[in-house]
């Protein structure tokens, strides 16, 4: 089992400036899944109860010459602290931009391009036995070499590989209708003093592009519906009859014509997902998944410069929900 | 249109407000603790939010109609209802989460006695939110407020160095005593429990501190720590920065009422200059009031 690559520059603003910081909000812990073409960061995959996210590149999104074997169809995973892989990248960025600032002062000077390594390793840990798995990087400074070397788990068993594969499999259904949020950052904002409120939320999408949130207690019921957004995949014409409705009308004439759809997710849930705007898409669009089994939110990010989507990073969320048979 | 039930055919209140984080700041001045109810009373003047505690302390909040953009009246008597005051507050901020200029309608009653809220501001997004409402508990206990004698005693000082100092009372804590004297001209907080602390106003020295002083003989008060905290705790930012006064006065008995203004400014245009005095127009101004009853034993009461 090998894996030995070279961060790109722009592998390395990704991950330090972008992607770390809104999947380490999704949790602590997640797996890294390696194949011979795609880079995954995966959570909750293999034990279903939280919110799963699905970060996935295409390996020359992140990396250079990436080499990559194991006897189980060159597929490799493992779980990771994304703490503390962040943490040891941001060390090493520090070191590697030093030497790159200093390397590109001097005309004929120190030729040799500097990389930063990325490589699996069993080492022996301090006051132990046992060699231990680890993911080290390793670079060059002006006058120090680093290396950092972040513990993992042991790789993964070949059918628990192929157990996260065929859950990745499954959580690649896109849902029939998605809806495009307006103002990502204000509806962080909402949902965020939404959660003093209630824990159970209420999400309706419907193919006319409403979308309508609502925490019920016994003692409140708070929404907000956001009308007329951009929808990709089924959409309807809605009535012209429903404009002097409230929005809880509406929504439940639009269920009743069978236009839209309701699930209740976790409060929390959805605010964490909101939470991935971290990573700085360009759109996000909700979405909920045949029969209700889960809300789902698609990040997209374009090829800068352009709007066409860039097909080689995507980002999802699927948000499990709390009573499925509700919907 | 807010609900599909049916309404009453005239609601007591209509009204709409334009700067909901205005009104959040003056009503969370008065949330000391997380579970509180408070009971709002309607009438043609405003609203008026109050909150008591264990019949030692009471704090309301005036709204009244100039803070309102539209102000539609239309009750008999003087409607009273009680909600949570934690959820109330959560709940409007929810609605100043929406933006800057986020105007929100108030309704009471709804079909089932709610109290109704609303975003106004664009067809094609829309906040709402009905509060159930309780009926109020009869007030446990009378808040009259009289003057303790025919001058007053009174001083007003800088918020902020009211909240320093009762914020620093908290290492003595448990009983507070208050001193006001005409001869030199001071206030004085004293804390003594887990060691002692005084703290003194003088009005001579420090003109930018006391802003007024109106005593003619000598008082002296015991107050609960916990409670002279909590007419302070949760003073906005807003006041602080504005470098506002806050009132105190003792009445008859040692009640002791403090009186802050928070501004409740029309959002999008900056903030009014503010004039020497620290005084800004009338009408964008809530009126936050505390009455803190004194703790009595022997030989304290020495008011008369």
């Amino acid at each position: 089992m090998k894996f030995k690559a070279f961060l790109t520059d722009n592998g390395v603003s990704l991950l330090d400036k972008r992607f770390l910081p809104a999947l380490e909000k999704m949790g602590k812990i997640c797996h890294l899944y390696l194949t011979r073409d795609h880079v995954y960061f995966l959570h909750n995959l293999l034990n279903g109860d939280g919110i799963q996210c699905i970060a996935q590149f295409r390996k020359e999104a992140l990396f250079d010459e990436y080499r990559l074997s194991s006897q189980n169809d060159d597929r490799i995973s493992f779980a990771i602290d994304l703490s503390l892989l962040h943490r040891a990248l941001h060390s090493i960025i520090s070191i590697y931009t030093e030497f790159s600032a200093s390397d590109s002062g001097v005309p004929g000077g120190n030729s040799a391009p500097n990389h930063i390594q990325i490589k699996l390793v069993k080492k022996l840990p301090p006051h132990s036995q046992q060699p231990m798995p680890f993911l080290t990087f390793e670079t060059k400074g002006y006058k120090s070499a680093v290396i950092q070397d972040v513990p993992i788990s042991k790789p993964l068993s070949r059918s628990d590989v192929l157990e996260l594969q065929a859950a990745l499999d499954m959580a690649q259904d896109l849902p029939q209708t998605l809806i495009q949020v307006p103002d990502m950052h204000q509806l962080q904002n909402f949902v965020e003093k939404m959660k003093n409120v209630g824990d159970v939320l209420s999400v309706s999408i419907s193919k006319y592009g409403d979308l309508h949130l609502q925490v019920s207690t016994s003692l409140i019921t708070l929404g907000a519906e956001f009308r007329k957004l951009s929808v990709i995949g089924e959409q309807a014409q809605s009535p012209t009859d429903d404009q002097n409705l409230s929005a809880q009308s509406r929504t439940r004439i639009a269920l009743q014509r069978g236009d839209a759809m309701t699930v209740q997710v976790s409060v929390k849930h959805f605010f964490k997902s909101l939470q991935c705007h971290a990573a700085k898409p360009d759109c996000a669009f909700y979405g909920i998944a045949q029969q209700g089994a889960c809300l789902t939110v698609v990040f997209q990010f374009f090829i800068p410069g352009t709007h066409q989507t860039d097909k080689a990073i995507s980002l999802h969320c699927r948000l499990p929900v709390l009573d499925p048979g509700a919907s | 249109m807010s609900s599909s039930a049916v309404e009453p055919e005239s609601p007591d209140l209509v009204c709409q407000l334009d700067n909901v984080q205005g009104v959040v700041d003056a009503l969370t001045s008065v949330r000391w603790k997380r579970q509180q109810d408070a009971v709002l009373e309607l009438s043609e003047h405003g609203i008026v939010l109050i909150v008591e505690e264990t019949a030692c302390l009471q704090a309301k909040v005036y709204l009244q109609r100039e803070l309102f953009v539209r102000y539609e009246y239309s009750a008999e008597g003087r409607p009273r209802f009680g909600v949570s005051l934690g959820l109330f507050v959560d709940c409007l901020n929810t609605f100043s989460a929406q933006g800057h200029s986020s105007a929100i309608e108030l309704r009471y009653p709804g079909p089932d006695m709610q109290l109704l809220l609303k975003s106004v501001e664009s067809s094609d997004s829309c906040t709402y939110a009905e509060i159930r409402t309780r009926i109020p508990d009869t007030i446990s206990w009378d808040y009259n407020f009289e003057p303790a004698g025919s001058t007053p005693l009174s001083f007003t000082v800088k918020s902020a160095a009211l909240k320093e100092a009762i914020d620093d009372l908290e290492w003595p804590g448990s009983s507070i005593h208050l001193i006001l004297q005409p001869t030199p001209p001071s206030v004085t907080f004293r804390g003594e429990g887990h060691g002692d602390l005084q703290i003194d106003f003088m009005c001579q020295a420090n003109t930018d501190l006391l802003v007024a002083f109106h005593c003619d003989r000598e008082v002296s008060h015991r107050y609960k720590y916990k409670f002279l905290r909590a007419t302070t705790s949760n003073i906005p930012s807003s006041v602080i920065r504005d470098n506002r006064g806050s009132k105190l006065t003792i009445g008859r008995g040692g009640m002791l009422k403090v009186q802050h203004l928070v501004s409740v400014a029309k959002p999008a245009i900056p903030q009014p200059h503010v004039d020497s005095a620290g005084y800004q127009q009338p009408s964008r101004i809530a009126y936050i009031e505390f009455f803190v009853k004194p703790e009595v034993d022997e030989d304290d009461a020495n008011d008369t």
